[in-house]
């Protein structure tokens, strides 16, 4: 019996009309359908989910890949849960998560503000095209530029801060333990080509304009409109911003693995980093693989409830 | 339904009644209206200016000689040096060809793949279905790096690092999912007259996926090939860690090897940059559309 799964999912247009179900009753199984999905389960099954459950697996051993690979059973957690330096990577990537819930949140959503206050459309579309330009560019030049700013001897900011008669505030920014941290969230300042710009200037976007009509009507201003009317409008992109900070900052790596390898002394070491350590320096496959995983299930929770959050505004919206 | 707010640009249908509004009223609310205008322009110059300032910075840099770069590194000096990009240029070709042959693989791979299983997904009834697409949107779920230390030991298992295959496949895999949760949803919400009308015709089922499904899914066929390019001009960790032959290296991690050869020469080091980024940036421009899209798109996974 083939249950009615279509309906479900396609109830929002409008062409399900009552004469499906009948017909669905009648029709056979198309065989043919599972020949053309081969293909795709097939890659995704031997390249995505043959790793990540072999790795699991192998997190309960002594992965030596190529050998004989003892079951050690949760030793690795065990180990896990004694590493100091792993500990401190998620401190690293809490005060990137502290950052990323206020000023990435904060300067894109004024940005976003003050996009949809301009009463001319082109320029509406000339200053959004403007600041969501530096996406344009590969991930990797962004941090190699940054780096560039940042360079002791010939970076623009020392140069800026000498200028200005602030000499004695010139640092090597990257590799001094007590900026690197700092120097890595500010890659990229003021953060407006991001996500979260895009997600609230859609959302502000789709806010009816007769709801702002009837704010300015019944005397709100700019800045209570924001407060009454913007924000808890926003409030479920702001749940979603909030589950996608989380997975950001577990897959945050890559700048630091290009600017300060994880040093100077630590001090920018992040879970990424000292997962692939584990593994490419120090040879230890089957801890890197508990690493591994447990980043992995961190991650599925969270998109898990990001899911949800999305799913629950669904219900409510059909009511 | 997801992939419609954001695709008309900068939501000009509500303006009309504001200006509406404000010319009735004239004098005083008109000109703090410019006012308000002002200010906000304003800000928003400085914030823009300061996000597209590194880059400038780097068109600046890239076209002086090391000397004027030591003597003068803030302004621009004459005469501008167009053969740093030609000194770049024999550096960086290797990685924009390698790139674009992984990026090309990866679209034509991911928009086969997706256009058929989003397709079947879409528009057949059959057991498993469900199960079969929660399989796929789980995925979506899993960021490269999660996997990349078992994935790792798979390809040197099966002897594939340091190969084009050891770049596609990776890319692929994730590019199908995304591709697979785009179209489904897409083909979903076309109409179901077409396709009972092409029943009704007598249209098999791949002469309806051919000459129907695809050419109506062209929007979403290029939001998917846009992100193929953006995936291999931002994926750095799995090249990094996997290839070590210089003309297998993709952008990401060809710069950064370029950088360090290059430490000292900064106008070719530039000019290197951009020229790495010109593929990425010609597409954003031709296809902004599809990126808002496809960001919609890809949060909003089976609502």
């Amino acid at each position: 019996m083939i249950t009615a799964p279509a309906t479900k999912s396609s109830s929002g247009t409008l062409y399900s009309g009552p004469a499906r179900p009948v017909r669905r009753r009648r029709r056979r199984i198309p065989w043919g359908v599972y020949i053309a999905l081969v293909p795709t389960l097939g890659l995704l099954g031997f390249f995505s989910y043959y790793p990540d459950i072999n790795g699991l697996v192998h997190s309960l051993t002594n992965w030596e890949p190529g050998f004989s690979s003892p079951f050690v059973g949760l030793a690795n957690y065990r180990a896990m849960w004694h590493d100091s330096l792993w500990w401190q990577s998620f401190g690293h990537i809490g005060i990137i998560f502290l950052v990323a819930i206020t000023a990435m949140w904060a300067i894109p959503l004024g940005a976003a503000e003050l996009v949809i206050t301009l009463s001319n459309p082109r320029w509406r579309f000339i200053f959004r095209a403007l600041l969501i330009a530096p996406l344009a560019f590969s991930p990797v030049i962004q941090v190699l530029t940054w780096e560039f700013i940042y360079d002791p001897n010939v970076g623009v900011l020392n140069h800026f801060l000498g200028s200005i008669g602030l000499s004695g505030l010139e640092k090597n920014w990257l590799g001094d333990p007590n900026t690197a941290l700092f120097a890595l969230i500010f890659i990229n300042f003021p953060w407006v080509a991001s996500l979260p710009f895009l997600i609230f200037g859609a959302g502000l976007q789709n806010i009816p304009q007769e709801i702002f009509d009837a704010a300015a009507i019944d005397g709100a201003g700019r800045f209570r409109r924001f407060l009454v009317i913007d924000l808890p409008l926003l409030m479920r992109q702001i749940k979603l911003l909030f589950f996608l900070a989380i997975v950001f900052v577990l897959q945050y790596g890559f700048a630091a693995y290009i600017t300060t390898q994880g040093g100077p002394n630590n001090a920018t070491t992040v879970p990424v980093l000292r997962m692939l350590g584990v593994a490419f320096d120090a040879d230890e496959w089957g801890y890197a693989a508990a690493l591994s995983t447990t980043l992995l299930v961190i991650m599925i929770v969270m998109s898990g409830l990001t899911l949800l959050v999305g799913r629950r505004r669904t219900l409510r919206e059909a009511r | 339904m997801a992939l419609q707010p954001v695709t008309h640009p900068a939501g000009g249908l509500s303006v009309p009644a504001v200006g509406a509004r404000h010319t009735k009223v004239r004098g005083r609310v008109v000109t703090r209206r410019r006012l308000v205008d002002l200010t906000a322009a304003a800000i928003l110059s400085c914030l823009a200016f300061v996000g597209i300032f590194p880059y400038l910075y780097m068109l600046e840099t890239a076209l002086k000689s090391n000397s004027q770069f030591n003597s003068n590194e803030a302004t621009p000096t004459w005469p501008l040096h167009f053969s740093n990009f030609v000194t770049a240029w024999g550096d960086v070709a290797p990685y924009l060809l390698a790139s674009v042959i992984v990026a090309a693989c990866t679209m034509i791979g991911c928009l086969a793949l997706g256009s058929i299983t989003g397709f079947v997904l879409a528009r057949y009834h059959f057991p498993g279905r469900n199960l079969f697409f929660g399989l796929i949107a789980l995925l979506l779920m899993v960021p490269n790096i999660a996997s990349l230390i078992p994935l790792f030991v798979l390809m040197r298992d099966l002897h594939l690092l340091n190969t084009y295959p050891d770049l596609i496949i990776p890319q692929l895999t994730t590019q199908t999912v995304f591709a697979v949760v785009l179209m489904k949803t897409y083909i979903e919400q076309l109409p179901n007259e077409l396709f009972d009308a092409a029943h009704i015709d007598g249209a098999s089922s791949a002469r309806t996926y051919w000459s129907i499904t695809l050419p109506l899914a062209r929007p979403i066929i290029g939001t998917v090939a846009l992100f193929s390019v953006i995936s291999v001009w931002s994926e750095y960790f799995w090249p990094e860690l996997t290839i070590v032959t210089n003309s297998l290296r993709t952008v990401p991690v060809g710069v950064q090897f370029f950088q360090g050869e290059l430490t000292t020469a900064y106008g070719p080091l530039f000019a290197g940059y951009i020229i790495a980024s010109v593929p990425l940036l010609v597409l954003f421009v031709v296809l902004a559309k599809n990126f808002l899209a496809g960001i919609q798109g890809g949060l909003a996974v089976d609502r």
